[in-house]
């Protein structure tokens, strides 16, 4: 009994959590139709810890905006906790992103007016009904792990660079999504923080979070345990 | 907390957080809910005044004036209607409690010892008081045996009464009318000043057959007379049977207008709603354009705050709210906005009316309603003016807003 469930816990940790088939995005600007995503196969396990890297213009951030459901192919399947994401309306896609999908970034874009607190609890707004005293509960607990619970009540311009990102990852796991999606999120800062940062990345990843970097820095990447290399749109590594 | 709450508890936020545009909007909204409050209740205090004017001048009462309209308009007196015709009335409508003929001079001298005034003398019969309710609390009312004996007698205002008597009981005293000795048997209750000015209390009422023979030399005509029905519902009714009866009486044919003029409270309502509505008219004008004026400050400030708030949205967004989260939202902002700026507004109607009570003796009602329709208004302006901006918040992609 106690195996068996051990072994179905390893199952679950090795299925799938996401899969794209040649995936096709193309833009219209001006008169001609820009292909920038040319057919990507990708499929990433649940736990994994993956980079993409690539130069400007290789399809990075459209392959990101898809990944997230912030957009949808313009052909191919992507299936994302066994839905067809190509199909779902914009609410639907909206839900997806609320409950499966964490998004740093680069600028870290928390909300200027809101404290701490309520830039983590942001994801919970839209959650259709919960316990408030819970939701406020976990994001205490999220700040504590990112070691900024003193710092609750503050605004984020009285936060330095390192610590905003640290809120906007608090605010990532709020909804205890599946995925992480970070772009380029150590691109504002320096060094040193840089680590700090990867390092909580890698420590969320280590409790069975999948988290997906898109980078341009090898520094950054080397944290990841598996780096797809993208040119001209598409997967060449 | 549900959805709905929370987002507009977000909305809120953002109300208190962009100050500039929430002043700025507040005030747009504010005066022009300030002029539509002073219109509610201008027209509120229009029509009360009315019904209090009519309530004095009884509600189921109607006013007979000699002479046709034309002749009236270019100030020729007319002499139309008799005493006959005010007897003849008494006589074909059993439902009316009241038939009182009346006629008046202005400026007629009077005098008790040493103390001289003018004032304005009206003749009537011994119904006076009760055609006009208008109780006699001090003596009494003249009897028919006055008006047939073409006695000497007569009532007072309480403003002669102070003019002439002091602190003294007038009850039984003799006064003179021009030359006319008269005595007084009772005193009317104080009615106060008109719209106009006059006051209603400086007048001397004394039985109309002594007043036409003895100060009018008239034997005949009297310039109105007044009417009262029982059954208050079929005023209009009687209105209408009265005038038939007078063309009939005064042989009038077809085709030839009235030698007379039939006042009900009806047409007093029409009149004196009338004299406010031109200065309701001209606030109501103002206060349209400026709450108007006041939507599209909104909307302007609105769609700029779209803009700067791009990121925002996008974020938003990303975390997974929806068109209508984003939507909602922004017309939560804006309906905010706009109830503030309502309520005080509201606040600021009920100064400016003050004001105007004050310096043009305007007659202001305030009651729920007036708060009702500002504050309806305001959300109207809200809705209305926000929904433009809320949708362009809505409709931005998230991929584009993220990128600010």
């Amino acid at each position: 009994m106690d195996l068996e469930s051990a072994q179905s816990k390893r199952e679950v940790s090795t299925m799938p959590l996401c899969r794209l088939a040649q995936v096709k995005k193309s833009y219209h600007i001006g008169e001609v139709d820009v292909e920038v995503l040319r057919g990507i196969d990708l499929q990433l396990e649940q736990g994994e810890f993956v980079a993409i890297m690539g130069p400007s213009g290789s399809g990075k951030t459209t392959l990101m905006n898809i990944l997230g459901c912030l957009d949808v192919p313009t052909s191919g399947e992507y299936i994302l906790a066994d839905q067809e994401v190509s199909h779902l309306t914009d609410d639907e896609l909206s839900v997806l992103r609320n409950e499966h999908i964490g998004f740093v970034f680069q600028n870290f874009y928390l909300m200027p007016y809101a404290t701490v607190l309520d830039n983590v609890l942001l994801p919970t707004l839209y959650v259709e009904r919960q316990k408030e005293s819970a939701s406020k509960k976990r994001a205490m607990d999220l700040l504590d792990l990112v070691g900024l619970r003193e710092r609750a009540k503050f605004k984020p311009s009285q936060l330095s660079g390192g610590q905003q990102q640290r809120v906007a990852i608090a605010r990532a796991l709020i909804n205890n999504p599946e995925m992480i999606l970070a772009d380029e999120p150590t691109g504002q800062l320096d060094s040193r923080t840089a680590t700090e940062i990867m390092e909580l990345l890698a420590r969320m990843n280590e409790r069975g979070k999948t988290v997906i970097v898109i980078t341009h820095d090898p520094t950054t990447a080397a944290y990841a345990r598996r780096i797809i290399q993208l040119k001209d749109g598409l997967i060449v590594a | 907390m549900d959805r709905f709450t929370k987002i507009l508890s977000q909305s809120l936020r953002a109300v208190i957080a962009f100050k500039l545009r929430t002043v700025f909007c507040l005030t747009s909204v504010a005066l022009g809910i300030a002029s539509i409050t002073v219109i509610v209740a201008a027209t509120e205090g229009a029509f009360k005044k009315a019904y209090d004017i009519v309530a004095i001048f009884g509600p189921d009462s109607l006013l007979v004036v000699s002479g046709s309209d034309e002749a009236r308009a270019v100030g020729q007196r007319q002499k139309t209607l008799t005493l006959d015709d005010v007897e003849a009335a008494r006589e074909a409508f059993p439902s009316a409690y009241v038939v009182v003929p009346l006629t008046s001079n202005i400026n007629i001298p009077i005098s008790y010892q040493d103390k001289k005034t003018q004032t304005v003398v009206v003749g009537t019969t011994e119904d006076y008081s009760q055609a006009w309710t208008w109780p006699v609390v001090q003596g009494s009312d003249f009897t028919v045996d006055d008006i047939r004996g073409l006695r000497n007698v007569a009532l007072i205002g309480q403003h002669l009464v102070d003019e002439l008597f002091g602190e003294e009981d007038p009850v039984g005293k003799y006064v003179f009318v021009r030359r006319l000795p008269v005595q007084i048997v009772g005193v009317l209750s104080s009615r106060g000043m008109t719209p106009t000015g006059a006051n209603l209390d400086d007048r001397l009422v004394m039985p109309i057959t002594t007043m036409m023979t003895k100060l009018q030399n008239e034997r005949k005509y009297v310039p109105v007379f007044r009417i009262r029905f029982t059954d208050q519902q079929n005023l209009e009714y009687y209105a209408n049977e009265l005038k038939l009866f007078l063309r009939e009486r005064h042989r009038l044919p077809p085709g030839e207008i009235d030698d007379f003029k039939i006042i009900s409270p009806k047409e007093i309502i029409t009149f004196l709603v009338a004299l406010t509505g031109s200065l309701v008219v001209f606030i109501g004008i103002v206060g349209v354009i400026s709450l108007i004026v006041a939507g599209f400050v909104l909307a302007n400030l609105f769609l700029l705050s779209v803009k700067e708030r791009t990121v925002e949205i996008g974020i938003r967004r990303s975390v997974g709210a929806r068109k209508g989260d984003i939507r909602l939202q922004f017309l939560g902002e804006a309906v905010i906005i706009t109830t503030l700026g309502g309520l005080i507004g509201f606040v600021l109607g009920i100064a400016a009316s003050q004001f105007l009570t004050m310096a043009a003796q305007f007659p202001i009602h305030f009651s729920w309603k007036a708060f009702a329709v500002g504050l309806l208004l305001s959300w109207l302006v809200g809705i209305g003016f926000g929904l433009q901006p809320a949708a362009r918040a809505a409709n931005l992609k998230p991929i584009e807003a993220i990128r600010g």
